[in-house]
């Protein structure tokens, strides 16, 4: 079998859209997630939409960070 | 030197004398040598022209070099050009063939050898004739050893006019080819001319095994003799689309020690007459498409470099912090990145990176080279394949988000020249899904700092649990609690009511009062249900005193939205009414215009009770 030419999963060009975009949305959830930590009284407060929320953001936030580490430069 | 030299041959002689029955029956019918000595290597390629007297089938031929010689080796490769065409014309058809060092029995102490491998043989009668390279480094000695600014670099070159060699040869020739024309002295032997900038020796024939006739070249030889004491080349592997490569140099130029002072203002004035022979500049090769060039020591950035590139190459032109003298130090890095598409590969389940070895700088000795492969994290079953023998071993090393660390393979050669710029392997295993280990790591990073949060708001810290603050606290907090719940109630009546005109303006597109009765009934059934909630809720508020100031507000907003809701119900009923009887629409407009001024008016109140209570 010749080998082949195995290349990033990701197009190179694509990083820096891909982190601005993921970076924003999970800001946005980050954002809804302390919003309602701190609106929310402490009785009426649901632990799963504060998990899922916060879920959420990182998940975002995480790959975000990943595509923002790798459009830098710091190829990890 | 000239006088060792002689002795050496002299001992050569009498050991030729002893030895004289060769071991087989070769004999070598031609030699073309020629040395190329243009720059600080020494490169010797000689064509050999080798038959077979004896009647056994010989597949081994052997190179032999004085131990002098054998130590600065670098490298020996044999190839044969097939095509007879003229001069490097069957490069592309040529075969090489395995050199490998032996050491026979029988031969002076004094000698290293090196055989050959013929892979067909060598029948009765037959001759073969193949190219023999040896590239020496640190043969050519400086003399004089140290010199000033201004004084000129020589440069002393010793070898032999015969070709040394276990088997009889029958005739040879010899040119040495020098850099400059000016030359200092040469040993004149028999059939010795200078033309040029080269020296021919020969033809010589008949010559017994052995045969020895010391040379010595003193000539003058401005090259820069970039020597790179120590290089280490890291090559870092990332799955997600680079290799980065950074390569540590401390250069030393190990030509002619420069003796006084160093006036950088003749340097700058007459530079090719006050160190001409300095290191300048020096030109990277490097592959095509490589990003992100620096070139820096341990300063910083030195602004000293060009880069260009074309779709062939990219040449990097770095000239170092100043010219660099004789015995004259320089320590400095480069790093580049590749595109991965270029270097990795898949094969048989297995990935490889094919990649050049040595540095990519032109005429360079390496007197250290150790090239670092760093794999990705989680890559297991390495090994190494490589054109020539390595030193290898293996460590770990740290970096971006790693846990467990990255297996590096280390590669060490001392004694590399620009002939081992040759591609290697490193084949490793890896499973695909590891790449996700640094995005989840960085998703675990970011939840536990959310999950900290939760527990922040949900932990209750305060030390005293009877304290009358504590109490109260917790009870406004209860009273928040039922002031959302009520607030979330009325919203839910305000949607209801937005239901009820929403089927009010059904009917007065479709007249279908059948719908709009039950679109009532069902509103009244669900109103009644938040009414009914609603009463444990401002009962609580009604007794808990925390919620005293608070209270009239709610209570306020409880009964304008049942005002608000009951003018809505009449409205409606109003309206089924008119349609039931069949009114024209002016004289609806009319029955209504009362209620819905009050409406509006209302639904206003509500919504600023709404807005007021949730500022608390």
């Amino acid at each position: 079998m010749a080998p082949k030419p195995i290349a990033s999963p990701v197009p190179d060009a694509w990083y820096p859209t891909l982190a601005v975009v993921m970076l924003s949305l999970g800001l946005l959830f980050t954002a809804s997630f302390f919003i309602y930590e701190a609106t929310s009284s402490r009785k009426s407060r649901s632990l799963a939409k504060e998990l899922i929320t916060g879920t959420v953001a990182s998940v975002f936030l995480g790959f975000g960070s990943l595509f923002l580490l790798l459009a830098s430069g710091v190829y990890v | 030197m000239r006088d060792m030299g002689s002795r050496f041959g002299l001992f050569l002689l009498a050991v030729s004398i002893l030895w004289a029955p060769v071991l087989s029956d070769l004999v070598i019918s031609k030699v073309d040598r020629r040395i190329d000595l243009t720059s600080q290597i020494a490169r010797i390629t000689s064509t050999l022209k080798v038959e077979n007297e004896g009647s056994d089938l010989v597949t081994e031929v052997l190179l032999a070099f004085p131990d002098v010689q054998a130590e600065h080796l670098a490298h020996v490769a044999a190839t044969s050009s097939v095509g007879k065409g003229g001069k490097g014309k069957a490069k592309g058809s040529s075969t090489s063939y395995a050199v490998q060092p032996v050491d026979p029995k029988g031969m002076p102490a004094s000698l290293t050898f090196y055989s050959v491998t013929l892979p067909k043989g060598l029948g009765k009668g037959e001759s073969v004739t193949f190219d023999v390279l040896a590239v020496l480094t640190h043969t050519l000695k400086p003399f004089p050893e140290k010199i000033t600014q201004a004084d000129i670099q020589l440069l002393v070159f010793q070898d032999t006019a015969h070709y040394l060699s276990p088997y009889p040869v029958k005739a040879q020739t010899l040119s040495v080819k020098l850099p400059d024309a000016r030359i200092e002295s040469y040993t004149r032997v028999d059939n010795t001319k200078n033309v040029g900038s080269e020296i021919k020796y020969g033809p010589y024939e008949n010559l017994p095994p052995f045969s020895y006739s010391p040379i010595v070249v003193h000539f003058e030889s401005n090259q820069p003799f970039a020597v790179a004491e120590e290089l280490v080349r890291e090559i870092e592997i990332s799955h997600w689309g680079n290799v980065q490569v950074t390569e540590h140099y401390k250069f030393v130029h190990g030509g002619a020690q420069s003796k006084g002072e160093f006036s950088r203002l003749d340097y700058q004035a007459r530079p090719h007459v006050r160190g001409q022979y300095a290191i300048r500049r020096l030109v990277a090769k490097l592959p095509p498409r490589a990003h992100s060039v620096y070139y820096r020591d341990e300063i910083g950035n030195i602004s000293t470099s060009n880069l260009w590139s074309d779709s062939k190459k990219t040449e990097l032109e770095i000239e170092p912090r100043y010219p660099v003298i004789g015995g004259w130090k320089t320590a400095f890095t480069i790093g580049y990145g590749l595109p991965l598409h270029d270097f990795l590969f898949q094969s048989d389940g297995k990935r490889l990176i094919d990649i050049t070895f040595g540095c990519p700088m032109n005429e360079v000795v390496i007197n250290t080279l150790i090239v670092k492969v760093v794999l990705p994290e989680g890559s297991g079953d390495i090994s190494v394949s490589a054109p020539f023998p390595l030193k290898e071993s293996k460590e770990t090393k740290f970096s971006h988000l790693d846990i467990a660390g990255r297996p590096v393979v280390v590669l060490e050669k001392t004694n590399a020249v620009p002939e081992h710029n040759q591609k290697f392997q490193v084949y490793y295993k890896f499973n695909s899904l590891a790449m996700l280990m640094e995005p989840l790591m960085l998703i675990s990073g970011f939840f536990f700092l959310f999950v900290a949060g939760i527990v922040c708001m949900h932990v209750d810290l305060s030390i005293s649990k009877s304290s009358a603050s504590y109490l109260a606290k917790l009870q406004w907090d209860e009273v928040q609690a039922t002031i959302q719940q009520i607030q979330h109630i009325i919203n839910r009546g305000l949607v209801i009511h937005d239901k009820l005109e929403a089927s009010l303006r059904d009917l007065s597109r479709t007249g279908d009062i059948q719908a709009c009765k039950a679109a009532r009934k069902a509103a009244d059934g669900s109103l009644k249900e938040l009414s009914k909630e609603i009463k444990p809720l401002l009962a609580f508020l009604q007794s808990s005193q925390q919620a005293a100031h608070i209270l009239p507000k709610v209570e306020e907003l409880v009964t304008k939205e049942r005002d608000l809701e009951e003018r809505l119900m009449a409205k409606h009923s109003t309206i089924v009414d008119c349609y039931e009887k069949k009114y024209g629409g002016k004289e609806i407009e009319n029955r209504v215009a009362s209620q819905l001024q009050k409406i509006t008016a209302l639904r206003k109140e509500v919504d600023d009770l709404l807005e007021f209570i949730d500022e608390i």
